[in-house]
């Protein structure tokens, strides 16, 4: 029964600020995602959760005990590297085991301890072996053997499936998140893979710059991104983000009128964006479409995306069935389902209708 | 085709081991020859009649050909030489390798001013040939009251191999991944406990390399140990059997059989560590 709470967390290195006055509560037993780019400063978060850097500012707590000033060792946490990091001169039993060996917990419950999560993972078998006798998969498993059996108050892991090929990584989601359930740990998990966020995830942290854009659920994040960053990084393929202006309570796209309520008080230039998921093909000159020319076709499966010119350098994409077809340079429109389209200040970046 | 191609390759390889061995198997047959065969024209490769006379001389003494009057016998010395290198190789090879692994581990791990700096530095300083500070050195242990002491030539040897010891083991940590410490960290090791738990066994083939470098370096070095020893007890093996040649005549027996003896040690070394040598080189992987 832990939660996190950080509140005011900065870290810079050097001149280099990597994360701002960060606020977050991971709730107890949940499964949180931190999510951004490269370089948002999400692995430094949970570097400085683990106790691996020292914050500059601010502070962390486990429940009600504050831990940033707190050796890794005694924060009663276990962690899953990228690389996996285990032990190479190690067997994977005592691999495994290290951590109750340094805590001096006697042979016979270690072994005990030991066997039981290897059962679990179903690597019972490959004890024995050294690390560099194992497959990419199979010391995934033992990294997370290492962090099950010391029973820790929060896994972290740093991108633990990145390394894996993408057959078994979407197989590694599914057992990860089973393990999460059966376990109930709280558990932080770093990822620049939205599929891994949004199949995971109870709660999704999206970073940028080292700023935390928005919490949510996966579907909130996903259906009322909060702010421009947030609609852009989440959906693929990414949410078409045009210009509009609004006058006298009509919205209007390169000329194209919708049929769009706009937020009182909205500036009258906007960002509206809309996924192209929400995007469907009309003829030109319908009412509420915006009309243009088929620029690029690409079929990617059961869907088809179609990328209209709507004016010079203003391009957007719909996702269709791919009996849909359409003949490149061909004149075409796109109806936007008005209950989807997202509307934002393109002063602030924010949402005005995540509210919604 | 390939056989040919094969047994000329064997063949080229039996030739260049022959070249190789020959002047081991020379001096151990010529160490086993009495001694008025060992001059013999044409020379025998293998001894007519066997003997460990020179062998009984260097291990027992008592050598019944030294003239009268000479004093003791150079060759009674033998054992002090062997223990006097032993005690300077394994001496400067600890020293190194302490200094080395403990330096080189702070050097990737640590930040501090220069850090970059002293490995490229240490290297550096191997490269200046020690005929140039040798004299140098002399004079700083005769300041240091440590002239013909076996502390001054430990020192001296730890001067020539500390700074490439420092540089292979630099060398091999920085291909330790930070990670696996850091998993230990987590896991609840103190500091101390990941580098003797989880460094230091990753590390070994390193050490081990650095260790026999050391090692031989100092076992084989003449000009350190001509400069700075005197007291003919406490000379180290390479220029203690120098004294078997004095000006007139060279006893080739004991030369021999004290360079048989010579590379006992070595192979010792090398049948024990060979095989931890060859084991941990693929240890360093973790990456999937």
């Amino acid at each position: 029964m832990t939660d996190v709470v950080i509140s005011g967390l900065s870290k810079s290195f050097g001149s280099n600020r990597v994360l701002q006055s960060l606020d977050l509560r991971v709730p107890s037993r949940q499964f949180v995602t931190l999510l951004g780019p490269s370089g948002c400063g999400k692995t430094t978060l949970l570097r400085l959760i683990a106790g691996l850097e020292k914050s500059s500012q601010g502070e962390i707590r486990f429940g009600e005990k504050r831990v940033d000033t707190l050796a890794p060792g005694d924060r009663n946490i276990a962690m899953v590297f990228q690389s996996y990091a285990l032990y190479p001169t190690m067997s994977v039993a005592r691999n495994i085991g290290y951590g109750l060996e340094v805590r001096r917990i006697g042979k016979p419950e270690r072994t005990a301890r030991i066997g039981a999560v290897a059962k679990v993972l179903e690597i019972l078998h490959l004890l024995a072996r050294k690390p560099k006798a194992l497959s990419g998969g199979q010391r995934q498993r033992v990294a997370l053997g290492r962090a099950m059996v010391r029973k820790p108050d929060i896994f972290l892991m740093d991108e633990p499936l990145s390394n894996l090929d993408a057959k078994l990584r979407a197989a590694m989601r599914g057992e990860l998140r089973r393990f999460h359930l059966d376990l109930g740990t709280t558990t932080i998990y770093v990822t620049h893979d939205q599929l891994e966020a949004m199949t995971m995830s109870d709660l999704v942290v999206v970073m940028n710059e080292g700023v935390v854009q928005q919490i949510g659920t996966p579907e909130e994040v996903y259906a009322r991104p909060a702010n421009l960053f947030v609609a852009g990084f989440i959906g693929t393929p990414p949410m078409n983000l045009v210009p509009a202006r609004h006058e006298g309570g009509v919205l209007s796209v390169a000329g194209a009128k919708l049929p769009v309520a706009v937020p009182p008080g909205a500036p009258a230039e906007l960002i509206l964006g809309i996924r192209p998921q929400d995007l469907g093909v009309a003829r030109p000159g319908d009412a509420g479409t915006i009309p243009g020319k088929v620029w690029m076709v690409e079929l990617i499966g059961s869907e088809r995306l179609i990328e209209m010119e709507v004016a010079p350098k203003l391009r957007l994409t719909a996702e269709v069935r791919a009996r849909q077809r359409a003949a490149i340079d061909d004149a075409i429109a796109f109806r936007p389902d008005p209950a989807q389209i997202h509307l934002f200040d393109p002063a602030t970046g924010a949402s005005l209708t995540a509210a919604r | 085709m390939n056989r040919w191609l094969a047994a000329l390759l064997y063949a080229l390889l039996c030739a260049v081991t022959f070249v190789v061995c020959f002047p081991l198997l020379w001096a151990i047959s010529t160490s086993l020859k009495p001694k008025e065969e060992i001059f013999r024209w044409p020379p025998t490769l293998l001894p007519e009649r066997f003997t460990f006379e020179s062998y009984r001389e260097l291990l027992f003494g008592g050598s019944a050909a030294s003239a009268p009057g000479a004093g003791t016998p150079p060759s009674d010395f033998f054992l002090h030489w062997f223990a006097n290198s032993i005690i300077v190789s394994v001496g400067s090879t600890v020293i190194s390798i302490t200094v080395a692994t403990l330096a080189a581990y702070s050097l990737t791990r640590f930040r501090f001013f220069g850090q970059r700096a002293v490995p490229y530095v240490a290297i550096m300083g191997y490269m200046i040939p020690s005929v140039i500070f040798v004299f140098p050195m002399f004079l700083t242990l005769v300041e240091l009251d440590l002239t013909d002491t076996l502390l001054g030539l430990t020192l001296g040897y730890v001067c020539i191999t500390l700074p490439f010891c420092l540089w292979l083991m630099w060398a091999f940590f920085r291909g330790v991944p930070l990670e696996i410490e850091e998993a230990a960290l987590v896991d609840g090791a103190s500091r101390l406990q990941v580098f003797r738990q989880i460094v230091l066994p990753v590390a070994l083939p390193g050490i081990i390399a650095a260790s026999i470098f050391a090692f031989i370096v100092s076992w084989n070095d003449y000009l350190f140990g001509r400069v700075f020893m005197n007291s003919m007890e406490l000379l180290p093996l390479t220029v203690g059997v120098m004294h078997f040649f004095d000006g007139t005549h060279v006893d080739w027996g004991l030369m021999m059989a004290s360079s048989v003896l010579m590379t006992v040690p070595m192979a010792i070394l090398f049948g024990f560590m060979q095989r931890h040598l060859v084991a941990g080189f693929g240890a360093g992987a973790v990456k999937g």
